[in-house]
């Protein structure tokens, strides 16, 4: 499987479909439309690239996640907004503890998740946003190793938590419940198939496969569950200062990387020889 | 030479060399609270001042970096647990105020004893003693600094700049010798400086140097003098500092250098074996102004005429032509005491020859 | 015995007079405006070493070559508080030597072994994985190179190894060699208490 880059939406500038200081975080729904945040600002592309509309945030944008609903999760330094479809703001989660650096949020079954860098855990919250437990908080270490900065996760089918630990070099499975299933994932300097540097893969998402992005120097690769490296989507085009590219992938299998230096989000295509 | 220390006026170094964000508003404050209290005198003067400039310094912008780390991210001791504590930074202190007066307070003491030894005792055994524990002290375990050949550019530099300073340590140490010269000669350069020691104690076979040639190689110092003026007190961009670049022996005092320097130093040390301290005599600009000082001194090595003895042995030991005539030339009277150790009728010769006569 | 006091005499004394009124005034002058101590720093964030930017370039050496002083006045030290303490430091580790049994590389970076590495905290030894480590880097044995904050620095690093002048070395020269060496004019002046601060690399935004 290779990818091919066919579109290149926002870049740094102050026009209404750029970013003038960070891009942050994506996310799509289920229509294909991409939802990226930063500027305090959250921007949604339609299914071709078009800025179709956007709305600020009252604080910086870190994370976002689209609910089958419709409704748009905003995570932020100390709170959670949420927007519905109209992108009118219904209600806010704010917490100094629980939620101190929100960047990432996930949905299960009846459960929201949350990603708080900086306490380096995922907490877990029923729909009405009232804490459950916390995933990955309970090890030697107390939590995700972080260097980077961000806590990521991504949720596949079957609910179950595909978080990534840089400074192990994993991407760790647990249970909402908390419980540790298994990893995938080891550290090499120079086999692609493993995750280089001091911290990777900053960055997941799953759909079909894993997709994680890794920073110094900058990639996105494909993993199957069982960690066989699938497919390296690109490297080239990132700047090599780039760092925690937020990574989402759509129904048709489009990959959406965050260049966070460029501030460009880049599309690639899985292509089948 | 030596360097000596070199000491900016903080506002003038925000203009010219510090990036903007080194001096940003943050850091002021972080600089202000960081300071704690208990400090010695010295020091919380120095504070007092440095927190006086920054209350007065302009107020800078901040200079861009594109990249920036939004959060702090490194994991901090609570967060390790297990009892873990964040260790210090090792980052030793510049040399303590008190061991920087020290050095002066050497360097005085160093120079009255060898005014005390040569002109008092007349002793040459003691002055070379003298002269081997200064190369000791002031060379090999200073390295050569703060030294008063170095600081007359610091010196130049403070008193044309507006924006530049020096600290008083390095004031002392230019003026104090001089002061010396002016009532003894130069006792720094017999007794105390270790460049003139180094090259005092390799001197094996002294030839003599025709008086003419003496007198105009010995006008090159002051050229270099002028030169080293004139390149320490140019524009920041523009400025040298030649005595301290061209020092042929720090390479020695340190241990270390580049080989051209220390191919120079061995040079003159070679060349030392057999002319008397060239460096001193014909290249050293302090020695130069050294020199015009001990025009005006009232003391120094003194050659009385004997009315019965002639004998000139005085004259044959002086190995840098300081005698002329029977008559001590002090400008050029480097302190060695060899004239009183070569005199039968004075000195420690003469001494002993009294004390076998009484014996015997 | 007194000796009579000629008008040559009269004359020096006269002028000697003058000199040291000069030389009180010059030293009174240059005392007065004498304050703030400065010394020689390495800017952080304008060493190629450590400034951002500057992503995959060989480590600058001119701090340890150009330094008059043995070995360089010139180190690397490691701010512990902004250090990440990886289990895999790129740092400490040349991350791209081959992978021993222990899924660590099997070099190490730095060409004097000056950096040592030590687990922290709860320490876990079945898995190195599962540990904070502490790199602290031996000055003795340091002599700036700069490669270990060449591969410190973001976004593979944390970048909290930077270069700093060590004064107990360093010579205070009026010129220092490495400034005029130094491409980027990394080498400052700066007063003593915000040379001995740590480094603002990265200021934070948010």
């Amino acid at each position: 499987m290779t990818y091919r880059q066919i579109r290149v939406i926002g870049g740094k500038g102050n026009a209404p479909g750029q970013f003038a200081t960070s891009l942050r975080c994506l996310a799509v729904d289920a229509h294909g439309q991409l939802f990226a945040g930063g500027d305090s600002e959250i921007k949604l592309f339609d299914a071709a690239g078009r800025l179709k509309r956007r709305w600020s945030t009252s604080r910086p944008v870190l994370s976002l996640a689209v609910a089958g609903d419709g409704a748009v999760y905003a995570g932020q330094p100390g709170q959670i907004e949420i927007f519905d479809g109209a992108a009118k703001l219904v209600n806010t989660w704010r917490g100094e503890t629980l939620l101190g650096r929100v960047t990432a949020i996930g949905f299960v079954k009846d459960g929201v998740l949350a990603g708080d860098a900086a306490d380096r855990a995922i907490r877990h919250f029923d729909r009405t946003g009232k804490f459950r437990n916390h995933i990955g908080k309970h090890n030697p270490v107390n939590g995700f190793l972080i260097p980077n900065g961000v806590v990521d996760f991504a949720v596949d089918a079957q609910g179950v938590i595909h978080a990534a630990n840089p400074g192990k070099h994993r991407v760790e499975r647990y249970l909402p419940t908390g419980e540790l299933l298994g990893h995938i994932g080891r550290f090499h300097g120079t086999d692609p198939a493993g995750f280089g540097g001091c911290c990777n893969p900053t960055n997941v998402a799953v759909r079909d496969h894993i997709y994680v992005t890794e920073k110094a120097g900058p990639r996105a690769k494909v993993y199957d569950f069982n960690g066989n490296l699938q497919a390296v989507v690109a490297s080239a085009p990132f700047d090599p200062n780039c760092k925690n590219m937020s990574v989402a992938v759509d129904g048709r299998g489009l990959v959406y990387v965050a260049d966070t230096v460029k501030l460009a989000v880049f599309v690639f295509e899985p292509v089948t020889v | 030479m030596m360097r000596a220390r070199e000491f900016v006026q903080p506002p003038g170094v925000g203009q010219a060399i510090l990036p903007a964000d080194t001096l940003s508003s943050v850091s002021r404050r972080q600089m202000e609270s960081r300071r704690q209290p208990g400090l010695a005198a010295p020091q919380r003067l120095l504070l007092l001042l440095l927190s006086l400039f920054l209350a007065f310094a302009p107020t800078l912008p901040a200079q861009s970096i594109p990249y920036s780390r939004p959060v702090e991210t490194a994991p901090q001791a609570e967060t390790i647990g297990g009892g873990y504590k964040t260790p210090a930074v090792q980052k030793p202190l510049p040399r303590d105020a008190y061991l920087q007066m020290l050095d002066v307070l050497l360097l005085a003491a160093a120079m009255g004893i060898s005014v005390w030894l040569v002109i008092k005792r007349r002793s040459r055994k003691w002055a070379v003693a003298l002269t081997i524990g200064s190369l000791a002290y002031f060379g090999f375990y200073r390295e050569g600094c703060v030294c008063p050949i170095g600081s007359i550019q610091n010196v130049a530099l403070a008193l044309t700049d507006r924006t530049y300073a020096i600290p008083m340590v390095v004031t002392a140490t230019f003026f104090l010798p001089l002061v010396i010269a002016l009532f003894f000669g130069r006792a720094f350069c017999g007794g105390v400086c270790a460049l003139g020691a180094i090259q005092e104690l390799v001197l094996l076979k002294p030839v003599r140097v025709p008086p003419r040639l003496d007198r105009a190689l010995g006008l090159l110092k002051y050229v270099y003098l002028g030169l080293a003026i004139f390149l320490a007190i140019k524009p920041a961009l523009g400025r040298d500092f030649l005595i301290c670049r061209f020092d042929p022996f720090v390479g020695f005092f340190r241990r270390t250098g580049a080989p051209h320097m220390l191919l120079l130093g061995g040079g003159f040390l070679l060349l030392g074996m057999f002319v008397g301290r060239p460096y001193c005599r014909y290249l050293c600009p302090y020695g130069g102004l050294l020199a015009w000082c001990t025009r005006l001194a009232r003391r120094g090595v003194t050659i009385t005429p004997d009315k019965e003895l002639d004998c000139g042995l005085c004259a044959e030991a002086c190995p840098y032509g300081a005698i002329e005539h029977m008559r001590a030339v002090r400008k050029d009277c480097l302190y060695c005491a060899r004239c009183y150790a070569s005199c039968p009728r004075d000195g420690e010769l003469a001494h002993t020859k009294a004390e076998l006569v009484h014996l015997s | 015995m007194s000796e009579p006091v000629t008008r040559r005499d009269l004359l020096h004394q006269v002028v000697r007079g003058g000199v040291l009124a000069t030389f009180g005034g010059g030293a009174i002058f240059l005392v007065q405006k004498a304050h703030g101590q400065v010394v020689w720093q390495v800017d952080a964030s304008r060493c190629i070493n450590s400034r951002l930017g500057d992503t995959g370039a060989e480590a600058c050496k001119l701090c340890t070559t150009e330094c008059v002083v043995a070995l360089s006045a010139v180190r690397a030290v490691n701010e512990y508080s902004k250090c990440g303490r990886c289990n895999i430091c790129p740092a400490y580790f040349n991350i791209t030597s081959a992978v021993d049994a222990q899924g660590l590389p099997s070099e190490k970076l730095c060409p004097r072994d000056a950096i040592a590495r030590k687990p922290i905290g709860k320490a876990d030894p079945e898995d190195p994985a599962n540990n904070f480590y502490e790199y602290s880097i031996d000055e003795e044995k340091c002599d700036g190179c700069g490669k270990c904050v060449m591969k410190c620095k973001e976004p593979l690093g944390l970048g909290s190894i930077v270069l700093r002048v060590r004064y107990d070395k360093c010579e205070d020269c009026n010129r220092c060699a490495i400034s005029r060496a130094c491409p980027k004019d990394a080498l400052i002046q700066v007063p003593v208490e915000q040379a001995l601060r740590p480094p603002e690399l990265h200021p934070r935004t948010e």
